[in-house]
């Protein structure tokens, strides 16, 4: 690798460079491309320029891009890249839409010939800047920065000087022969090829990756290039195609249908979407709506019920609607199924030291025969999890768990949930948050409900007491005052119609009753315990 | 030598034949399927928070995705920084063993938060301590290529992509690697998880995608299409399809169960590679950062560009969107995090 020196911009990105640089040589087209002529600038021609307009125009037009903004950056992408530079700012390579003259870069200084082995190191630009030095002192002289780098690399190559100075004479001479016209162009695309790879303290610098990323993938790949295909390599190859081949595919149409379902199924509960109630905490300041939709709550909103009804894993997911779920399975003695899962969900994250137990406690639950929480897994599963059971990991009951999990919970256990009374009042009862008041005593989980049962007007009194105190301060978040799906809206008045008999009316919120006796607090700790497997209940 | 030539005349015939079963699968194009679809308008989204506090170019973040609105940033400055994006405060701030940095991650527990780069080793840094501060808990050292993406399944497992052009399923507790993941042949820059853990996507520098099965340690699919090195890949929020990012400056949307492209999301006037992408909640965003400083927001739906987040003023190298879909958290070279919606 010694020949190659890897800098910065020898980084190894061709598919950028070559869109560039084909965009550039469309613009280079003398009948096509931007208009470049000798133009005028106060007493001066200047050489083989064009105007920044003209490019952003041609840009406009060749790209269809509707918003001059865009064609600006991108014009400025490829300034900053090289591919050409302002000619009367010796310092930016900034690129406006107005009259402002640019000049192309010549092929031989564009970033790829970099790539190929032309790079921008450090002797080379010693001989530039000493050349600079060497002539006119009102055309060529050096700025502050580029004198101090000058004076550093006298000293780093100053074995080398005699040969750089040399350098730089040659060169001068030789330019002497050329027309004043030529001299001038080659002369400016020099100096802005330095202005990329050497830019001036605090100028922005376009790098395309970084270099120690850079000499791996190349180091690699050279590797790869050197050991060739390997007749192992090549029968796996065969044979990964041969499965592939074999495979049965979906038909697109299928495939693209379930995608626009989820895409429309969670439009509503897409925030970027749909504006949140009460009001977006990024917008508005008001953490309400995060509290309210805390992990475990209490009482959860009406949209996050109606939620659970999409998928089991949407209801599972949910660590408040996987309680209500197992609450509901208690009430129906069978709430072995959900617990044998959530145990070996917890065995699967478990840390090394502690499988052997709780592969043996879970056993002992829910598998063994005459068990106090046994699940009625079939004689297949069963032998399978034995042979597993003789080195036990953390997969241990993964066969038995997915079988309870497909055919006892999603197939009967979760649509008698959605179909329940329970899950219906639990739709009744959830919280509808208003985007107008803003919420006071609306609190998390360990929150003790003052619960008026089913009294409409008794709520509604102790909440009107506040109101007006609420009314004062201006509604937050107003402004998001919903573009709500049609949908969304129907099936919102549906159960807030059903809402409206249990509380008070007006869209104030009135802390609703539990349709079940709950702890007050939820702490996880205690939901655990309250879950586990009771003699009773066999 | 014949026997090589034999075998490569195989792979060929095999491809074709897969070419045309996969054709003879596409009987609708995303166009076609989405033409009745309501169209979203213009999103128009602002920054919100501006994180201010890295000293050089971030090249990696991650959100928590407990219920705080934490996230975790790393950059080449040496540091992880652990922000309370809603306050904009600093909730840790980890000083690095090895500065060049190009992953972070964050445990679901909120528990750990791991990082890697060119020093090959996935470290892994407890959060929450007994002793109130935070240190290193285990380093997994294996890879012998760089760590390009890292990503935990719960507290004792992380799964890890490298330049090694292998891919990797630690057990954290025994720092051990329990499954390798073989098959790219080129570096594995980025890697994401199916919603329900048991298998990933890898995007690599050979320009194709692999689904793995996390448990049997097997490729399941491989998804070519892409002209370029993929550096970012991402799942549908169904887990049925995935989106990529690549240096040929488009982003391609794969269905596992068609086995192919369905779509495509690129301009003419987009030149640029796309450094990450993420899906909004619902999968009808899809958002991508580029190496021009801007970050597109696209209609995967439609496939046509419904935003820009322009406010960076170099690359965008991370971005993510929040587990409850409220924000999207943007990573740049400038040094600074932004957060918009």
């Amino acid at each position: 690798m010694e020949h190659f020196e890897l800098t910065e911009h020898t980084a190894n990105r061709p598919k950028v460079y070559t869109k560039m640089e084909g965009l550039v040589r469309e613009m280079q087209d003398p009948e096509s491309g931007v208009p470049v002529r000798s133009q005028k600038l106060f007493l001066t021609s200047i050489p083989a320029a064009f105007m920044g307009y003209d490019l952003i125009e041609w840009l406009m037009e060749r790209l269809s891009i509707e918003d001059s903004s865009e064609a600006v950056h991108l014009a400025n992408l490829l300034c900053q890249s090289g591919y050409f530079f302002p000619v009367t700012d010796n310092k930016t390579l900034t690129v406006k839409d107005d009259s402002s003259l640019y000049r192309f870069q010549t092929p031989y200084y564009w970033p790829s010939s970099a790539a190929h082995g032309h790079s921008p190191d450090n002797l080379e630009y010693a001989i530039y800047l000493a050349k600079r030095s060497l002539r006119n002192k009102q055309r060529h002289g050096l700025e502050d920065y580029e004198l101090e780098a000058l004076n550093n690399l006298k000293k780093t190559l100053q074995n080398k000087w005699d040969f750089v100075i040399m350098q730089a004479e040659e060169q001068v001479r030789l330019a002497k022969d050329r027309k004043k016209g030529d001299k001038i162009v080659t002369d400016s695309q020099e100096r802005a090829y330095w202005r990329v790879y050497r830019p001036p303290p605090g100028c922005l610098t376009l790098e395309i990756l970084p270099l120690p990323l850079a000499a791996c993938r190349l180091e690699r790949q050279q590797k790869v290039a050197a050991r060739g295909k390997t007749v192992a390599d090549a029968k796996k190859e065969v044979q990964f195609l041969q499965s592939s081949s074999d495979r049965t595919r979906v038909k697109t149409s299928v495939a693209l249908d379930s995608l626009v379902q989820c895409a429309n199924t969670y439009l509503e509960y897409d925030p970027f979407l749909t504006p949140v109630q009460p009001s977006n905490p990024w917008h508005s300041d008001d953490p309400t709506f995060w509290q309210i939709n805390s992990i475990l709550v209490e009482v959860p909103t009406e949209r996050r019920v109606r939620r659970w009804g999409l998928s089991m894993e949407e209801l599972v997911s949910d660590p408040t609607g996987l309680q209500e779920f197992t609450n509901y399975l208690r009430k129906e003695y069978s709430h072995e199924n959900i617990r044998f899962w959530t145990a070996v969900n917890d065995l699967r994250r478990s840390s090394q030291s502690q499988i052997q137990n709780k592969v043996k406690e879970i056993y002992a639950e829910f598998l063994a025969a005459g068990a106090p929480c046994e699940v009625n897994i079939d004689g297949k599963t069963m032998e399978k999890t034995q042979s597993e059971l003789k080195t036990p990991s953390r997969f241990a009951f993964d066969y038995a768990s997915d079988h309870v999990y497909t055919l006892l919970l999603k197939k009967d256990c979760y649509p008698r949930f959605i179909r329940s009374e329970h899950f219906k009042a639990l739709l009744a009862a959830g919280v509808q948050p208003s985007h107008k008041k803003r919420f006071f005593n609306f609190g998390g989980p360990t929150k003790k409900k003052t619960s008026t049962s089913g009294a409409s007007n008794g709520g509604a009194n102790n909440v009107n007491a506040g109101t007006n105190t609420q009314q004062a301060t201006t509604a937050r978040g107003s402004s998001h005052d919903l573009a709500r799906g049609p949908a969304a809206t129907a099936a919102v008045a549906a159960t807030a119609a059903n809402a409206a008999s249990a509380a008070a009316g007006g869209d104030v919120l009135t802390p609703p009753t539990r349709p079940h006796g709950l702890p007050g607090s939820l702490s996880h700790t205690n939901v655990t315990a309250e879950m586990r497997c009771e003699t009773p209940y066999r | 030598m014949n026997e090589l030539e034999s075998l490569r005349q195989e792979a060929e015939t095999l491809k074709n034949t897969i070419r045309d079963a996969r054709k003879a699968a596409c009987d609708t194009s995303l166009v076609q399927a989405t033409s009745n679809m309501e169209a979203i308008g213009r999103i128009q989204m602002r920054t919100r928070k501006t994180l201010r506090g890295h000293l050089a170019k971030i090249y990696a973040m991650h959100w928590g995705s407990d219920s705080s609105r934490n996230l975790v940033s790393a950059s080449q400055d040496g540091k992880l920084i652990v922000w309370d994006s809603y306050t904009t405060n600093k909730v840790h701030a980890i000083p690095l063993r090895s500065s060049w940095v190009m992953t972070c991650a964050y445990a679901p527990s909120g528990s750990y938060v791991a990082c890697g780069g060119l020093d090959n080793i996935c470290s892994i840094y407890s959060l929450k301590t007994r002793e109130g501060n935070v240190r290193v808990s285990r380093e997994l050292p294996g890879h012998t290529g760089y760590l390009s993406c890292c990503r935990f399944l719960d507290d004792n497992q992380i799964v890890t992509s490298s330049g090694d052009m292998s891919c990797a399923l630690w057990d954290i507790e025994t720092g051990q690697q329990c499954t390798s993941f073989i098959g790219h042949t080129g570096d594995v820059m980025s890697l994401s998880l199916s919603p329900d853990m048991r298998t990933f996507v890898s995007g690599a520098c050979d320009a194709s995608a692999k689904l793995w099965d996390i448990r049997e340690g097997m490729c399941k699919q491989t998804f070519p299409g892409h002209e370029s090195d993929i550096n970012a890949v991402t799942f549908f929020p169904n887990g049925f399809a995935f989106a990529t990012g690549s240096d040929d400056a488009t982003c391609r949307l794969f269905d596992i169960r068609a086995d192919q492209e369905l779509a495509m999301y690129s301009h003419d006037n987009i030149i640029c590679g796309i450094t990450s992408v993420a899906f909004s909640k619902s999968g009808r965003l899809l958002l991508a950062g580029y190496d021009d400083f801007n970050c597109n927001v696209w209609d995967s739906m439609k496939t046509e560009r419904a935003g820009i987040l322009a406010g960076h003023d170099n690359r965008v190298s991370c971005l993510g969107v929040t587990e409850d879909g409220m924000a999207v958290a943007t990573g740049s070279w400038d040094s600074f995090l932004r957060i918009w919606n």
